[in-house]
């Protein structure tokens, strides 16, 4: 009977979808949640604490206020491994983690611009300034100053040489500062803010030109990491080799300053 | 076994009334559109339940509101037979009438879903779909399945409107056969009186949900109140005769008490019995017997009564034998006439007033008279 | 391509079908069947996953099992892990949802069942359970399987709510059509390529094969 078959049908297919969980958790490990400018150093990093440990860890990449509010809502992270340090300090205060974490890494901002395209990256913003007077700016990219350190350092560094009122109708605001990287870089855009990190993996460096951000023109962008309570052993080891020399070294090659005390 | 039913509520269908069918009975319930006689079918079968109602058979309350009691449908051994079959169209005729029977399993049930099958002349089509069965056949299935339920009542609604009128004649014959085997209540509604009073033995008239006249199906037919809510155009009399032979010039000569009397041709074997309904306005009074008419029936009769109604008319009932004839008159002619009760008269009737459609061929004895019992 | 993306988003999709195929029958026939107060309202409730936006009622559903929420207090503390950002909140999330897809379609199917053959199932004798399987399914379930098909497509694509009430972790909670997100953003666009044509090829053999059913059924019927 066609009901027949058909019911079974779909107890065939409900049946492969459900009973193999151990399928879909082929991945294992302790979960982190990684600010998204870490994507291609963590990437490294992480295959070098593999190859040391033979342990492996799960990352998740955005913005470091996402997985803030994640945090106090009970996301069941290991390791948070954010790019600023306030968001730290604040899931501290409010009694989310037991200690303030150390900072890991300095990062830096860059002006980006695809080629083609009339911006010529300039850290002083002269040349942005000078093609916003012009009208020739018709969208700009930054990660959203909302919730991405990125983005706050981003419009910092733009109030300062004055243009961000100027900029206001133009902006596009990322997610995260990859996804900023990603529409400025897009050819939809004439450029943008991103992290400096971005610009030196072999996926993105070669969709465009940077210039790098002085150090003066925003608050610096201190990047600190937190064992969260329910962290595994494993969580703990990655979070010990990220302050070891391997690490660091990998930090230093995607253009992140190290910290003094290490 | 009798069906007992009360009914009383004041919408959305305002009713009124109480009836009681007997085992072996075949009741109409007749009225327009909107009288409530379907709610009335529905209330029996488990379908609807008024604001205050008793529904019995055989003893056993189906529904009581004085004490709460309510069966649900599926409970009460009801068969029904629904204006548009209601047949499911994804199971053959054998299984439609299969999924009614619950006192036997596998091999006997299909076997008890094909012998009531051959009871209502469907042979050889149980494994078609509704979809592939003529409205007739369809009919036949649904009849075949509410009596699958081996139920202590039958209910048809209006179970002949869907089809054309020869197929309606085929199948008043097969209800009327069946019902030699039928031991239960049946209640009909209709609202076509010729179906009424072909079929029924009582009648029951209904009018915005209360009974206007209940009884023997010919008291009823003559009696002013029912025929104001049906249409005094529907005045008539059923009789009895018996089939005696066809001419070669295409009449058929049936007997009755009374007399011969000549219809067109129609096919009945000789010593049939037939119910022939006559229409009251076709009826001609006479007090001698007439020469050189037309007219090939004239029977000799005896005035019952004349009853007077609103118009310029008046409705003569004449005895013929044990039957009733009905003749509607103008009050002139009754007093140019000067006819009184038990004055023995003529009757008239043309060949061709008689419609093929009002000859039934008939396995009960004539419906009998027992006296009126009108309602008002 | 992101394989354990893919099983996932198939088993929450699988999941959330067979968790609401009963739902979507007692609703369904129960919006069909009956006129009650109120049925309006439940209507549009049922109705309002589908005109809400995804983010209003990612942040509804965080409010009501969040770490900070009754139900989501209770779950940690019968299974020792939060119910949001995890594969049970997706389910949850996910049936929530799916019920416009799961139940209207159903409703019209039970619709379609002639009140008649109903009555006439009743008065055959048959309980309301033996009515369900032998005539009402029987005649209902191309709406339940356009219901089924609807909920499972459906939950395959859905972004902004698993987002938000998942988050998107690897194994757990990272679906498919997050995945594809994470590769765009990640600038690798061939690996967000594949995905996305296996997700489109799925989706349009999901809604083939159901109209093709479908078809067949309706002549069946005739």
């Amino acid at each position: 009977m066609r009901l027949a078959r058909s019911a079974f049908f779909s107890a065939v297919l409900i049946l492969l979808a459900g009973v193999f969980p151990a399928l879909a958790l082929a991945q294992s490990g302790p979960v982190i949640a990684a600010a998204s400018s870490m994507q291609f150093a963590l990437a490294d990093i992480a295959a070098a604490f593999t190859r040391q440990t033979g342990q492996s860890v799960r990352f998740s990449f955005g913005s470091s206020g996402n997985f803030a509010r994640q945090i106090r809502s009970g996301a069941p992270f290991d390791l948070f491994i954010a790019a600023d340090e306030d968001i730290i300090a604040d899931l501290h205060r409010d009694g989310f983690i037991a200690d303030k974490g150390h900072v890991y890494a300095v990062g830096r901002l860059v002006i980006v611009a695809p080629h083609g395209s009339p911006l010529v990256p300039d850290g002083s913003f002269d040349t942005l300034a000078a093609l916003l007077e012009a009208g020739q700016i018709r969208r700009f990219a930054i990660a959203n100053p909302d919730h991405a350190p990125y983005g706050i350092r981003a419009r910092e560094a733009l109030e300062a040489r004055g243009v961000w009122e100027a900029l206001q109708p133009f902006l596009v605001m990322g997610e995260n500062v990859t996804q900023a990287a990603q529409f400025a870089l897009s050819g939809n855009a004439e450029g943008g803010l991103t992290a400096y990190s971005l610009m030196l993996s072999a996926d993105i460096a070669p969709r465009g030109t940077y210039a790098l951000i002085p150090e003066t023109a925003h608050a610096p962008l201190r990047q600190r990491m937190v064992l969260l309570p329910a962290a595994s052993k494993t969580a703990v080891a990655f979070h010990d080799f990220m302050r070891g020399e391997q690490a660091r070294a990998i930090l230093q090659d995607y253009g992140f300053a190290l910290p003094q005390d290490g | 076994m009798t069906l007992e039913v009360m009914a009383r509520a004041d919408g959305p269908i305002p009713l009124d009334l109480a009836f009681r069918v007997e085992p072996g009975e075949l009741l109409a319930l007749v009225g327009p559109s909107g009288s409530g006689k379907t709610t009335v079918l529905r209330t029996i079968a488990g379908l609807w339940q008024p604001a205050q109602a008793r529904v019995t058979v055989q003893g056993k309350v189906w529904l009581d509101s004085a004490t709460g009691v309510a069966m649900p449908a599926h409970r009460r051994r009801v068969g029904v037979v629904f204006q548009n079959y209601a047949l499911f169209p994804h199971k053959t005729a054998a299984q439609n009438v299969a999924c009614a029977i619950d006192h036997l399993e596998g091999g006997a049930r299909r076997d008890e879903a094909l012998r009531l099958l051959d009871l209502v002349n469907l042979q050889g089509l149980s494994a078609r779909k509704p979809a592939e069965l003529s409205g007739g056949q369809q009919q036949r299935v649904a009849v075949a399945r509410a009596l699958a339920r081996r139920p202590d009542a039958l209910l048809l609604d209006e179970p002949f409107s869907a089809v054309d009128r020869a197929t309606r004649e085929k199948l008043y014959a097969e209800i009327i056969a069946l019902r030699a085997h039928l031991a239960m209540p049946v209640v009909l509604v209709t609202h076509d009186m010729t179906e009424a009073q072909l079929l029924a033995d009582r009648m029951v008239v209904i009018d915005a949900g209360r009974m206007v006249a209940t009884g023997a199906t010919g008291s009823v037919m003559s009696d002013p109140k029912a025929l104001h809510a049906m249409g005094i155009r529907e005045a008539a009399a059923m009789v009895g005769a018996v089939v005696r032979g066809h001419d070669a010039d295409g009449m058929t000569e049936l007997q009755t008490p009374a007399g011969p009397l000549w219809l067109p041709r129609f096919d009945a074997a000789p010593d049939t019995r037939v119910r022939v309904r006559i229409m009251a306005h076709e009826v001609i009074v006479s007090r001698a017997r007439p020469e050189g008419l037309s007219a090939q029936n004239i029977l000799a009769v005896k005035v019952i009564d004349l009853r007077a109604g609103d118009g310029p008319a008046v409705m003569v009932r004449l005895a013929l034998g044990q039957d009733i004839i009905l003749a509607r008159i103008t009050r002139r002619a009754a007093n140019q006439l000067a006819l009184e009760p038990g004055d023995q008269v003529h009757a008239i009737l043309k060949s061709m007033s008689v419609a093929r459609d009002h000859i039934a061929t008939d396995t009960h004895s004539p419906p009998r008279y027992e006296g009126d019992k009108t309602v008002s | 391509m992101d394989w354990t993306a893919l099983w996932l988003s198939l088993q929450l999709a699988g999941w959330t079908v067979v968790i609401l195929l009963p739902v979507a029958i007692m609703m369904g026939r129960l919006l069909a069947y009956r006129r009650f107060a109120g049925k309006g309202l439940v209507e549009a409730l049922v109705m309002l996953p589908l005109v809400l936006p995804p983010t209003v009622f990612g942040f509804y559903l965080l409010v009501s099992f969040g770490a900070n929420s009754p139900v989501g207090q209770f779950w940690q503390a019968t299974f020792g892990q939060p119910l949001v950002f995890s594969f049970e909140g997706l389910v949850l999330a996910s049936v929530i949802f799916n019920l416009p897809f799961a139940i209207q379609p159903a409703q019209r199917g039970f619709e379609s069942v002639p009140v008649e053959v109903r009555e006439a199932a009743a008065c055959c004798g048959m309980s309301p359970a033996r009515s369900l399987w032998a005539v009402e399914l029987p005649l209902a379930w191309p709406g339940l399987l356009t219901a089924m098909v609807l909920t499972f497509a459906h939950t395959l694509g859905e972004f902004g709510i698993v987002l938000m009430v998942g988050g998107s972790i690897p194994g757990e909670t990272k679906t498919i059509a997050i995945a594809i997100y994470d590769r765009v953003q990640g600038f690798d666009d061939s690996g967000a390529a594949i995905m996305s044509a296996v997700l489109v090829v799925i989706s349009l053999v999901t809604i083939t094969v159901t109209y093709w059913l479908s078809a067949r059924v309706g002549r069946r019927l005739g």
